[in-house]
């Protein structure tokens, strides 16, 4: 569990994050998304008492992570963005390191219980520097799970990883998330939907929104137009369309017909397919235009912006990580 | 304590792994063996003129104490600041262990490795005793001396690494500030002769590593007010890295 309240850090002049809000649950996987820079590290840095917050709160584990910094470490993993290792080292002999440091009876078979989590075990004895990316991520999330924590915060997990990498580091975050709590960063908004079961948007050091990716999704949809294809003229059917009072406004596009519902609460989409049916015509599509999260995303980031930018200004968030390789290179 | 225990082990397995260690122990042992058999062939010399040269016990602490703004920067500075430059302190510092225990333990390797170049020198006292009669006295204080003069520095060389990330700059810092302490005796004599008050120059003197050394453990003096300060500078270096450390993890 992790409760954050108002939480604020200011560095000198500068925020990075403002009253910022929100709560992972266990057996949940939270992620926690916004571009580069948002302040998702700075939140991360926080909860797991590498630094103080400047105000505001945040329980981690039944902890407040300033006061009780020592039992929130024990009970959190963390791995940090760029995931630091020493590369002198074994797999192996990193992990008992750590878990000598953490004070863990039986450290070897406890390192070496992680490793065969993820999947590493065929390479224990090879030195850091040797390990692919995709590997030291692994040593890097392996290092987390040694204390078997019940909170794990994962900082940008998939940067730098090959798609097939990606798509088993997602397995793995998916797994644990059944038993632990895990905070899980990204700037990639597909992945997010993919694996989390919540969602906490953060832009600029504000908290946008937050919920289910299905829940903010509906939210969005209402009032979105609505997409028909009918085998009939078109403009027979923008006709028919624009007559039912569901309807603000229905307009010839290159998809078919789009109308915008006179109400947002309301959706047209029922009278709309009994009026074609009514006349007899065949109903080949009606759908809501489908609302992503990136859509979610740029909304909530686009409102957010100030006037002289553009509200396309928010793809700052690469969505491929090669992208984001060169940024961090 | 199993904190303290684990970093240790790491750092010291790795100076044992690192060529630069093994660097620092060949030349410093080329260079005392150089120097050794000069003070060989002049015994011999004196010797052949009918008047014999005492063998100084304290030869190799002595030098070692010396070389010291040479030595300890080497082995201090890759400590902090390489664990800040790559990133690896930000795992440590969330990992449930006090910041202190990491600095007691990186300095307890370095001290140790220290501790391993200090018995290898011991191997001039084993020369000096197949030839002639070196005082087991003088030796026990130099050496016991020169291990504590060496914690007190290599603890003040520490405290540069926590300050910068840059190694080179660290072991700069580092080497420039020994070699101030290990001349302040002269600075305190150039104090007194300049005729201003004689207690600004005993202040000199003593904040000085020398004047608590090369003339009391190194002569096999123990004293406790010289014990007292080398494991003062050592307590008190180690706390200021530790704050610069906190400090920084604050302001990351």
């Amino acid at each position: 569990m992790i409760e954050v309240e108002n939480l604020s850090k200011r560095y000198g002049e500068v925020s990075a994050i403002r009253d910022v809000s929100f709560q992972a649950r266990p057996g949940q996987v939270t992620g926690f998304l916004g571009p580069n820079g948002a302040g998702k590290t700075t939140t991360m840095r926080i909860l797991t008492g590498f630094m103080p917050p400047s105000s505001g709160r945040a329980i981690v584990a039944g902890h407040d992570v300033f006061t009780d910094s020592m039992e929130v470490r024990r009970r959190v993993g963390y791995l940090p963005e760029n995931v630091p290792l020493y590369r002198d080292m074994t797999a192996l002999g990193y992990l008992k390191f750590i878990a000598d440091i953490r004070g863990l009876r039986d450290g070897r078979r406890r390192a070496r219980e992680v490793l065969e989590r993820v999947d590493l075990v065929h390479r224990a004895d090879s030195r850091i520097r040797t390990l692919s990316k995709g590997m030291r991520q692994r040593v890097g999330v392996a290092q987390a799970l040694i204390h078997d924590p019940e909170v794990l915060i994962l900082d940008e997990p998939t940067i730098g990883l090959d798609p097939f990498q990606v798509l088993e580091l997602r397995d793995l975050v998916r797994v644990l998330g059944r038993d632990h709590t895990v905070l899980f960063s990204t700037h990639i908004l597909s992945e997010a939907e993919q694996i989390c079961d919540q969602v906490v948007i953060i832009d600029r050091g504000e908290i946008m929104a937050q919920g289910s990716p299905q829940a903010l999704r509906s939210e969005l949809e209402s009032g979105r137009p609505v997409v028909l294809r009918v085998d009939a003229p078109l403009d027979e059917a923008q006709a028919l369309v624009n007559a039912l009072p569901e309807v603000e406004r229905a307009e010839i596009s290159a998809d078919g017909i789009t109308a915008t519902p006179a109400d947002p609460e309301l959706d047209p989409r029922p009278a709309i397919a009994r009026a074609v049916l009514e006349r007899g015509w065949a109903l080949n599509e009606l759908r809501s235009v489908a609302v992503t999260l990136e859509d979610i995303f740029l909304e909530v980031a686009g409102s957010h912006a100030p006037p002289e930018e553009p509200p396309g200004d928010a793809e700052a968030p690469a969505e491929t990580p090669e992208e984001d390789e060169v940024s961090h290179a | 304590m199993h904190s303290i225990l684990a970093v240790f082990r790491r750092e010291l397995a790795l100076y044992f792994r690192s060529p630069v260690a093994y660097a620092i122990a060949f030349a410093l042992l080329l260079f005392l063996g150089v120097l050794f058999n000069g003070f060989i062939a002049q015994a011999n010399a004196a010797l052949s003129f009918g008047s014999g040269i005492p063998a100084d016990a304290g030869f190799a602490p002595n030098l070692l104490t010396f070389l010291m703004f040479l030595i300890a920067p080497l082995l201090t500075m890759r400590l902090l600041a390489e664990e800040s430059r790559e990133g690896t302190l930000e795992v440590l510092m969330t990992l449930p262990m006090h910041e202190s225990s990491f600095i007691i333990g990186k300095f307890l390797a370095a001290w140790a490795y220290y501790s391993v170049l200090l018995l290898l020198s011991l191997v001039f006292y084993a020369l000096q005793s197949f030839i002639g009669v070196p005082d087991a006295g003088v030796a026990l204080g130099a050496y016991g001396g020169a291990w504590l003069y060496g914690g007190a520095v290599l603890a003040i060389t520490l405290i540069w690494s926590a300050v910068t990330e840059d190694q080179i700059v660290a072991a700069f810092l580092g080497s420039a500030t020994i070699l101030v302490l290990y001349l302040a005796e002269i600075a305190a004599i150039w104090i007194a002769g300049q005729g201003s008050s004689s207690l600004l120059a005993d202040f000199v003197r003593e904040l000085g590593l020398q004047a608590h050394f090369s003339v009391t453990l190194a002569q096999g003096i123990v004293r406790a007010e010289d014990v007292v300060y080398f494991i003062c500078v050592i307590i008190g270096a180690l706390f200021i890295t530790t704050r610069l450390v906190e400090t920084r993890r604050w302001r990351a």
